[in-house]
């Protein structure tokens, strides 16, 4: 595959987007350009990190919902870890 | 709006009534509004038609009802637009639709968060959303025009939104340990049964509509229901509705502040600990509703930057439910 690859690209179409599209932009369009610029930050982040897994979901969750898991800090725990790393991609302000 | 359906809504309007300008207002994902400049006998007035837009979620409700709600909080005091016109039959426009005045003002929750005099100020405008809360639930089980509501269950509120929540996770196949983590957390933290009063389920900064003095219309009352007191000031202190400021009424001001109000026009003292509750409520409820329109993107009904988007909320609402709950 040629360079740059997919993440290079994205990373210096977002800073022109964002540095010499955007500032030019007002109104509803501004608005959308925005969640365009949001959108390619999110996959340029998803890019460079290993999608987070939580082993046997299906079984967790119904667990959980049975009360199996009332107080268990080790589990709460994990789920916050989940959680967090799914937010480092999708909403690192967050953290 | 194309000029066969101006023409029939023309038709369809009282006499005396000249439609002018029409303009797509900036429309939800649900509904779409337009903005009316009218004439009515020769007086110019706007007005603002709001109809379903392609989709709708499955919980939305029919316009009619609606409208009857926005009547009854008009003649509680609420902050409304003045409802006009029904219109129940789909044939004119396309889809049911209904006409109110228009109500001048502000609603960009972006805009209103980071302005220190919208509405007044920040503690005048939280006192303000204190005292419209109060005069919603001054409206009760019982009252003319809200037959449509659904009864009020056996269970208490909390069960009963927990029991909704597993159940819309259930239908849209959704495996959340997250949320269910939180569900079980409410369902044994579940409060006892309070007051029944109209609840109006959006009630949050971006649906509040203020002008320099203060609110100008309560907004989108389609979620409305019976429920509990402490569900709607939850829904409007979580953080989830702070939109990146600090302030933890809405982003907008402190909640002592609301509460006083609150109790002041309504005679119901708040219990904070029962809005803890509904602020994890609503946060998993914001999560639910993120996850299904998000679906309506990925399922091809309905390819959207904005429905795609609101898929990649849910992480950070379920950090916020791990952070309450652990």
């Amino acid at each position: 595959m040629e360079q740059p690859d997919a993440a290079a690209l994205l990373a210096v179409a977002l800073d022109t987007l964002r540095q010499e599209v955007i500032p030019q932009l007002q109104g509803d369009v501004r608005f959308k350009a925005l969640m365009v610029a949001n959108a390619m930050a999110i996959a340029l982040r998803a890019s460079s990190v290993a999608a987070p897994d939580l082993p046997e979901a299906v079984q967790l969750a119904a667990a959980i919902r049975a009360g199996h898991h009332d107080d268990d800090a080790v589990l709460a725990a994990r789920l916050r870890a989940h959680a967090e790393a799914r937010c480092q991609v999708s909403a690192p302000k967050a953290m | 709006m194309d000029e066969p359906r101006r023409a029939a809504l023309q038709a369809w309007l009282p006499s005396g009534v000249e439609i002018g300008a029409m303009t797509l207002m900036s429309g939800g994902a649900i509904q779409q509004n337009w903005r009316m400049d009218v004439t009515v006998s020769g007086v110019a007035e706007s007005w603002v038609l709001r109809m379903d837009s392609a989709a709708t979620l499955t919980h939305s409700r029919p316009r009619g009802e609606e409208f009857a709600l926005l009547q009854a909080a008009f003649a509680s005091g609420v902050a409304v637009p003045e409802p006009l016109f029904l219109c129940t039959d789909p044939g004119v426009i396309g889809s049911a639709f209904f006409v109110m005045r228009c109500v001048a003002g502000v609603a960009s929750a972006h805009r209103l968060v980071r302005s220190d005099t919208l509405g007044g100020g920040r503690t005048a405008l939280t006192a303000a959303l204190g005292r419209q809360l109060g005069l919603i639930h001054a409206i009760r089980p019982g009252r003319d025009g809200l037959g449509f509501l659904a009864p009020h269950p056996e269970m208490t509120p909390g069960l009963r939104f927990v029991a909704e929540m597993r159940g819309h996770l259930d239908r849209a196949g959704q495996v959340r340990p997250i949320l269910e983590w939180g569900l079980r957390h409410l369902e044994r933290h579940a409060p006892p049964r309070g007051d029944v009063v109209l609840c109006h389920n959006d009630f949050r900064t971006g649906n509040i509509m203020v002008d320099d003095h203060g609110v100008t219309g309560v907004l989108d009352w389609e979620f409305a229901a019976w429920g509990d007191p402490h569900e709607d000031l939850g829904w409007l202190c979580a953080k989830c509705w702070r939109f990146g400021c600090a302030h933890e009424v809405g982003g907008i001001g402190p909640r002592q502040v609301l509460y006083d109000a609150y109790a002041a026009q309504s005679g119901r003292a708040v219990d904070d600990a029962q809005v803890r509750f509904w602020e994890i409520a609503a946060t998993i409820r914001w999560a639910v509703i993120a996850l299904s329109q998000a679906q309506r993107h990925l399922s091809g009904a309905e390819p959207s930057l904005e429905l795609a988007l609101t898929g990649h909320i849910v992480p950070e609402l379920e950090l916020d439910v791990m952070r309450a709950t652990s």
